[in-house]
């Protein structure tokens, strides 16, 4: 009897560090689990809320007419870039006749590190829904806009600002579920 | 004949490592696009692209990578180097654009912080625990 009464202490200091040491782990798996957990692939664009950046560049279609920054003034314009040699570009395209649809936008696209001619032979082929299409050749532009793989898309406020940018496939969902919204809040803040 | 099979065998390992340098030399051809007259700047070249990590395929830095994003940024680095622009400004220029996520050495900031301190707090934690273990230990060896 005396026995278990002297191991009875002895156990309960146990199980409190038992139970310290528990705590601390699951600290570490929820904090683990939060930095680890996220997508790391995918990078944040860091143009977020600041101005596209300058530029001046060609049109795909008609060489001598230019592009600047300027072209976002005014209007929400989303901004696709695409290239020929990009496969998810294929899967893509054709969501772009739909959202060309959506009237409160302007869809326009870069056409980024491609060849004038395979780019023009794409668009006559599967249709071109871009209101205007710049031609970024030397794959500039994409690095001045943080651009590292396509297709990626910008959301751009009337004011020239980046307000969101999308890396991969804007299919039907992600146009919906993530654009649209963002085009409401804009259209509101304008009013 | 068995014997000059077995060393032929013999020989195979000298073949193969001859062929190893063969590769690793065509691959450092490949560095060597860029031209400078200054081998100060050509240091500086190959300390950047070491240091810049390629948005694209992450894992590895501009000078390991071929993809074309890197080709790009690598000819950004040369082109503003012989423009005389320092380190700090090419590693900004590339910061503005893709993030501190390009630099392979992260800065200290909010979100990293734990991870630099940590291995110091476990050092401090391990070493308080010795500590107080090592008096434990003495006092019973007083007794």
């Amino acid at each position: 009897m005396s026995e278990s009464e002297n191991k009875t202490p002895n156990n309960r200091t146990i199980s409190a560090k038992g139970i310290i040491a528990v705590l601390l782990f699951l600290v570490f798996v929820v904090t683990f689990y939060f930095l680890i957990g996220q997508d790391k692939t995918e990078l944040p664009s860091q143009l977020i809320n600041r101005s596209a950046p300058a530029f001046s560049v060609k049109d795909l279609h008609d060489p001598s007419v230019t592009y600047t920054q300027d072209v976002f003034l005014g209007k929400i314009t989303v901004l696709n870039v695409w290239a020929t040699w990009c496969p998810s570009c294929y899967v893509e395209h054709p969501y772009w006749e739909l959202h060309a649809k959506n009237k409160d936008v302007v869809v326009a696209a870069i056409n980024y590190r491609d060849d004038r001619k395979k780019a023009l032979k794409f668009l006559a082929d599967r249709g071109n829904f871009f209101q205007w299409n710049l031609f970024d050749e030397k794959g500039r532009l994409g690095i001045e806009f943080g651009v590292y793989g396509a297709p990626e898309t910008f959301l751009i406020d009337p004011l020239g600002k980046v307000r969101y940018r999308h890396v991969g496939v804007v299919d039907t969902d992600v146009f919906e579920s993530i654009f649209v919204p963002m085009i409401e809040r804009i259209k509101q803040e304008q009013n | 004949m068995k014997k000059n099979a077995f060393s032929f065998l013999n020989f195979m390992p000298y073949a193969v490592f001859f062929a190893c340098l063969l590769s690793a030399s065509t691959a450092n051809a490949v560095i060597d696009v860029y031209e400078f007259d200054d081998p100060e700047l050509e240091k500086r070249f190959i300390k950047l692209t070491y240091e810049l990590r390629c948005p694209k395929c992450q894992n590895q830095n501009l000078a390991d990578s071929n993809s074309e994003l890197s080709l790009d940024l690598k000819a950004i680095v040369y082109e503003k180097l012989n423009a005389g622009e320092t380190d700090q400004q090419i590693l900004d220029f590339m910061k503005q654009r893709y993030g501190e996520f390009i630099l392979f050495n992260p800065e200290v900031n909010q979100s990293n912080a734990l991870l630099w301190a940590g291995p110091f707090i476990f050092l401090i934690l391990i070493g308080g625990g010795f500590f107080r273990w090592y008096l434990s230990n003495r006092d019973l060896d007083d007794e």
